[in-house]
């Protein structure tokens, strides 16, 4: 909502029509003879050569699957094998345009994209540097195996063996695979190509991508991104909302700041491997109704995408439009969209038994084989004779054979040994670092110096304590309060790090939905603070992406509850490239999520159980000034993805616990220390997020009432989380009641009150008790006492449940009886 | 007329904006859509602009001043207007906004009397007893009497303060089984009915006593460096003195004063001296309690098992008090009337199986005393006095004690004095 961009009624009401340009199909129509002056016949060979590897690869992997050998070597592979046998074409066809800035994500059926990709940048990097690649990666340890059991001088051969063996053990889950075999067939990958992860969800690498691409727009950086996938992943919102996401007005109309910025589109094209199939789905003709992929371009922007629609049977096709695509991209006229029509002849897993089509097809897809008859091509056309490819071909089966018995062998090729280290996968869940600037090389890019920046200046003249010096309550205007500790450093960092981004719905002019955000507009440039679509899904995978890249962002989902829309990318795709990459890929971002209130069952949630679930991610919930500062300095300092919980209920607190208020450097709470803001000695309450005041006047009351002293915690992280306190507590008061909002089934606090009673099973003196609101929709404001924890409900519990306190008449139900019989109900 | 501006609600959390600018100023004149002045409230700032046109009367606020919603801001009028109805109403009354209603603070109600002890104990219908687990902890370490619980917690489970109820009422099973085995003739029925064939042996269940002082007599002893010494004292003056006493009885109105009372009396007023022997060893707390004055236990062969009565403030008795106080402590003791409270607090014990012909044996401290005295039978035995044999009655004494508290020398030195009290008794009790 830029205020610059007059929304004019007089205009908007004009009549007229929308025009579309036609998308070109198939288009292409050079000859031999014109082909022949584009491309050396060293450059068709290879292309011949690139296209035969995978299809021995495939074969193989197709062989190992359904008969357990290849070429004579028997083995046994339980994991995925999804083919791309009819599909190398239009791999090899776009890989032969990138060089190795260019980065491309694929699908769960990528092997042609990684083999065709990584042939390419062999085939362009200079000896010494490909040399220095194999050497440094992951200390060398894929190229010490093939360059002891597959000598060679040539440098390029000797990558080519270093390619398909890391690739294959990978595939093969071995420790010498690309990503010590954590990673496996659907996920491998290798940076230092140009490779980027690729993606066992359908569509997954539509998001990534896009934030790749973001990562170059917004620090300038040279090359494309392509997005590969299948006609299937059109179905997913993910993709469509990064198709939109990508074609965005701002990123040509405002990011350049009127030239104080280099101006242009997103420089990525999302490239469709349309094989015609959805796993058995037919995609035109069943379940989509776009008939050619090439189509939805028109819907996102008035370049239409520059979609396209190409022969993907046809590598000089392909190749004359990724060129073209490409320089559109660099010319800054991104997004672009391609729609390579190819087919799939392997099935879409070796268990596919093809029963949504027939043979009869299958047998003319093979007829036309895009390599035989490219070879029968260059043969008639006089490139090459027989014998020539006869060689490739027996080179490419020799090798491969080589390449599978380094791979199967388990003493050249081990796999990870979780007997002997069982704590392996442990180690590289989190990465645990602290890197203050992602580039320390570049100066962040800043509008204004950090003291003109308005909202430093307003921090600046804010008490930082909840009450003077007199005791009264500071006016809410002038109290430093949560949303200033959130955003105090958020600003240090944006002048600190050149990296940092942060975006997400209502972000800059509106300062956030709820006001974090004020008066940082004016300090920070567009390209690395801006306002999103609301595609939850686009937001977070593209952070994701982002990251991948080597840069850090802050995205935000305004209401926790949003977070299902995110779903794949918060559950699937941040919390897990860290450990599937085995720990090559750092993952620095930090996700904001506000638990609302007032607003009923679908803005009032409280969600930390459903990403504690996920192994992965860290969960913070801070409920006072200092705490939030604290812990988001250290989630922007660390490497992790962090799921930052805030509540709406609490935005304007003051600092209550620290006598000299909130401290004004840069500190660091570490994540997972839970911190004691109450005394006691009769029971102890330790509470997950801004419960904290109802459980502290809970406390009061309990201490004045009935002189039960209790000591209030709060957990203040959730993952990971250190129980010593907490367990001390419970030595000493021998009783504990866990509070949050959350509804109680699943939840954290349940997930804690098992640890407790686990850890502190002999000092407890009654079970440790959860307390969240009940299992229903949150009900409309004025009914939210019935339903989340409030100090009556606490006394309730703490009296029904842990202590029973003389002559005091408990108003909601907490009996056994009851508890049985709201589990049989589901409710 | 005169129009109010107000400062406008911008939403419903949003109680007061700071006004950041005035576009215009007192006497200005004003159009619609002006832009009187901008505010801003912790999320966002806005303008307001002017609804009506005018003159600008009066502005209540200055800049950076916060105003709470829904008050007038401004007057827009005719000069000359009468507006002096028109203020907000924080001038008009004293900051009240700083006040706030303060909900009188409820009235601290008296804590409701301990909750009146439910008619049920622990022991449930099912025999189960619920504790929670830090209870049972405690109650572990401190021998509290669970059946004696009165269950507070939820479901009817013993939690920490109903043990700690029961410690403060000293019950104990100690305690319990010393005193409350009062009960046993209906349990004792001698199985009359005679078998038809003799089995080769009987299990019969051990009574609880016996279990408590199979406890308690094995911690002793290896829990205590424990060591006796023997001794023995010439009564000859003791034995007179018990005849003379045995003759005058009825005539002073004496109570039967035994032997055993004597020797009581003679350690009762021996361990005022001594006060390593009149103490309790609480190793564990790394104490000594020493006691001002002594608690005489007597150990007494009841039907049942030993019983240990003790005697209260023994050094303070005169001989026929103290053993008028005895009389009823044994007969306490062997018919199981006796308080349970008399079982307890003893500070040092004094066990005689003299009547039995035992000639010297080694009696088990009764922890956490530090010793106890047995007394032996009189034997006869032969001294030289001017050069000749003398045969005099001789009564042995076996001093137990825990060489963790006390030393040898400072327990035989006070065997020596009690010996010495004892052969000289006129003179003690003179003292």
């Amino acid at each position: 909502m830029p205020k610059s961009q007059y929304v004019d009624p007089g205009k908007v009401f004009e009549p007229g029509f929308i025009k579309f340009n036609d998308i070109p199909v198939c288009q292409y129509n050079k000859t031999l003879e014109e082909e022949k002056a584009l491309y050396t016949k060293e450059d068709m060979m290879r292309i011949y050569h690139d296209m035969r590897t995978i299809r021995e690869f495939e074969t193989m992997l197709n062989e190992v699957k359904t008969k357990s050998a290849y070429n004579g070597v028997e083995y046994n592979n339980p994991g995925p094998a999804h083919l791309s046998i009819g599909q190398e074409a239009s791999a090899v066809g776009e890989a032969y345009c990138l060089d190795n800035n260019d980065l491309t994500f694929g699908s769960h059926r990528s092997h042609g994209e990684i083999i065709a990709k990584s042939l390419s940048s062999i085939h362009k990097l200079d000896d010494a540097e490909l040399y220095d690649i194999m050497k440094e990666f992951l200390g060398g340890t894929v190229l010490s195996v093939v360059e002891k059991h597959m000598p060679e001088t040539d440098v390029k051969v000797l990558a080519k063996n270093f390619l398909l063996y890391g690739a294959l053990a990978e595939i093969f889950a071995r420790t010498t695979g690309f990503n010590r075999g954590l990673g496996g067939s659907m996920h491998a990958f290798f940076i230092p190509f140009g490779l980027m992860p690729n993606n066992a969800i359908v569509g997954g690498s539509g998001p990534i991508a896009l934030g790749a691409a973001l990562y170059k727009r917004s620090n300038h950086k040279p090359g494309i991104v392509i997005a590969n996938s299948g006609d299937g992943a059109l179905g997913r919102g993910p993709v469509l909302e990064s198709f939109n996401f990508s074609t965005m007005d701002q990123i040509t109309k405002l990011w350049g700041m009127d030239g104080k910025y280099p101006d242009g589109g997103m420089p990525i094209l999302f490239n469709v491997f349309n094989n015609s199939y959805a796993m058995g789905g037919q995609t035109r003709g069943e379940t989509m109704g776009f008939d050619m992929a090439a189509r939805l371009g028109a819907g996102f922007n008035p370049d239409m995408m520059h979609a396209e629609r190409v022969n993907g049977y046809d590598p000089f096709a392909v190749i004359d439009a990724v060129t073209r695509k490409k320089e559109l991209l660099l010319a800054g006229k991104g997004p672009a969209l391609l729609d390579v029509v190819t087919y799939r002849v392997s099935g879409h897993s070796p268990s596919d038994s093809s029963t949504y089509r027939s043979n009869e097809e299958i047998e003319a897809w093979k007829e036309a084989d895009a390599i035989a008859a490219y070879r029968t091509k260059m043969i008639l056309g006089g490139v090459a004779t027989e014998d020539e490819f006869n060689a490739i071909d027996e080179d490419i089966i020799n090798r491969m054979t080589t390449v599978m018995r380094l791979a199967i062998n388990d003493e050249i090729s081990p796999r990870m040994d979780l007997t002997k280290d069982p704590e392996a996968i442990s180690s590289i869940m989190f990465s645990n670092e602290k890197v203050h600037s992602m580039d320390p090389s570049r100066e962040a890019e800043m509008l204004v110096p950090k003291e003109e920046c308005p909202r430093v200046k307003e921090i600046q003249g804010k008490i930082r304590t909840a009450t003077d010096a007199n005791g009264k309550p500071v006016s809410k205007m002038k109290m430093y309060n949560i949303r200033d500790g959130l955003a105090e450093p958020i600003i240090d960092k944006f002048y600190d790090d050149p990296t940092l981004i942060a975006y997400g719905e209502d972000n800059r002019d509106w300062g956030g939905a709820f006001g974090v955000y004020k008066k940082m507009t004016e300090a920070i440039p567009y390209h690395r603070f801006f306002n999103s679509p609301i595609s939850e899904s686009a937001i977070v995978g593209s952070a994701v992406g982002y990251a991948m890249c080597g840069g850090r962002a802050i995205v935000e989902l305004m209401y926790a509850d949003f977070m299902g829309c995110a779903g794949d990318e918060i559950f699937n795709q941040m919390a897990k490239w860290q450990s599937m990459s085995a720990g090559i890929l750092k993952m620095p971002i930090v996700l904001r999520v506000s638990v609302g209130s007032k607003y009923g069952a679908q803005h009032s949630q409280d969600w930390t159980a459903l990403v504690a679930h996920i192994p992965g991610l860290k969960v913070v919930f801070p409920s006072t000034p200092a705490d939030a500062k604290g812990l988001m300095t250290s989630a922007l300092e660390g490497t992790d993805p962090v799921i930052f919980f805030e509540s709406q209920r609490i935005y304007d607190k003051g600092e209550e616990f620290m006598k000299d208020g909130v401290p004004e450097g840069t500190y660091e709470i570490k994540i997972g220390d839970p911190d004691v803001k109450r005394e006691g000695k009769d029971i102890t309450i330790l509470t997950i997020g801004a419960v904290l005041y109802r459980a502290l006047d809970a406390a009061k009351t309990l201490e004045e009432k009935y002189g039960i002293s209790a000591e209030v915690i709060d957990t203040r992280s959730i993952v990971p989380f250190d129980y010593t306190k907490v367990i001390e507590s419970v030595k000493k008061t021998g009783r504990i009641l866990i509070v949050g909002d959350a509804v109680e089934r699943g939840s954290i606090m349940k997930d804690m009150a098992a640890n407790i009673s686990e850890l502190a099973f002999d000092y407890l003196d009654a079970p440790a008790i959860a307390l969240g609101s009940r299992n229903w929709i949150t009900p409309a404001h004025e009914l939210e006492t019935a339903y989340f924890p409030y100090p009556d409900t606490i006394i309730d519990c703490i009296h029904e449940k842990i202590l029973p306190i003389p002559g005091y008449v408990a108003k909601h139900n907490f009996t056994d009886v009851e508890k049985i019989e709201r589990y049989k109900k589901g409710v | 007329m005169a129009t109010v501006v107000i400062m406008p609600r911008q939403g419903q959390s949003v109680e007061s904006c700071v006004i950041t600018a005035w576009n215009k100023k007192e006497g200005d004149t004003v159009a619609v859509g002006d832009v009187l002045f901008s505010y801003e409230t912790d999320k966002s700032s806005f303008d307001e602009a002017a609804t009506v046109e005018g003159t600008l009367l009066k502005c209540f606020a200055e800049d950076g001043d916060d105003v709470p919603c829904l008050e007038p801001v401004c007057v827009i009028g005719t000069p000359g207007e009468d507006i002096s109805n028109i203020a907000p109403a924080a001038a008009e009354e004293a900051a009240p906004a700083a006040e706030e209603k303060k909900e009188e603070a409820p009235k601290v109600e008296a804590a409701p009397a301990a909750a009146e002890a439910p008619a049920a104990t622990a022991a449930s219908t099912d025999g189960f007893i619920r504790i929670s687990p830090r209870a049972r902890l405690l109650a572990e370490r401190t021998d509290a009497d669970l059946s004696k619980a009165v269950p507070t917690g939820p479901n009817g489970r013993i939690i920490e303060r109903d043990v700690n109820a029961l410690l403060d009422k000293g019950l104990t099973n100690l305690a319990a089984a010393r005193a409350a085995e009062d009960a046993p003739k209906a349990e004792a029925a001698p199985a009359a009915a005679p078998a038809a064939e003799a089995p080769m042996f009987e299990d019969v269940k051990l009574p609880n006593i016996r279990k408590v002082i199979a406890k308690s007599m094995h911690a002793s002893l290896s829990t205590m460096a424990q060591l006796t010494l023997n001794a023995s004292f010439d009564a000859t003056e003791l034995l007179a003195y018990r005849a003379t006493l045995k003759a005058n009885a009825e005539k002073l109105g004496l109570s039967n004063i035994t032997l055993n009372d004597m020797v009581l009396f003679a350690v009762a007023k021996t361990l005022k001296n001594h006060k390593d022997l009149n103490a309790h060893y609480l190793g564990d707390e790394g104490i000594m309690r020493y006691f001002n004055n002594v608690n005489l236990g007597i150990a007494v062969d009841t039907e049942r098992g030993l019983l240990v009565p003790t005697l209260a403030k023994a050094d303070t008795l005169s001989l026929n008090e103290l053993s008028a106080q005895a009389k009823e402590l044994i007969s306490g003791a062997q018919k199981g009337t006796i308080s349970p409270d008399k079982l307890k607090d003893g500070s040092f014990t004094v066990t005689n199986l003299g009547s039995l012909g035992v000639e010297s044996f080694t009696p088990v401290i009764n922890p956490p005393q530090t010793g106890i005295l047995g007394v032996c039978t009189i034997t006869r035995k032969v001294k030289e006095v001017g050069g000749k044999d003398v045969f005099y009655p001789a009564m042995g004494l076996s001093l137990t004690f825990d060489h963790r508290a006390l030393d040898g020398a400072p327990a035989a030195r006070f065997l020596k004095d009690l010996c010495a009290n004892l052969e000289n008794f006129n003179l003690l009790l003179a003292k």
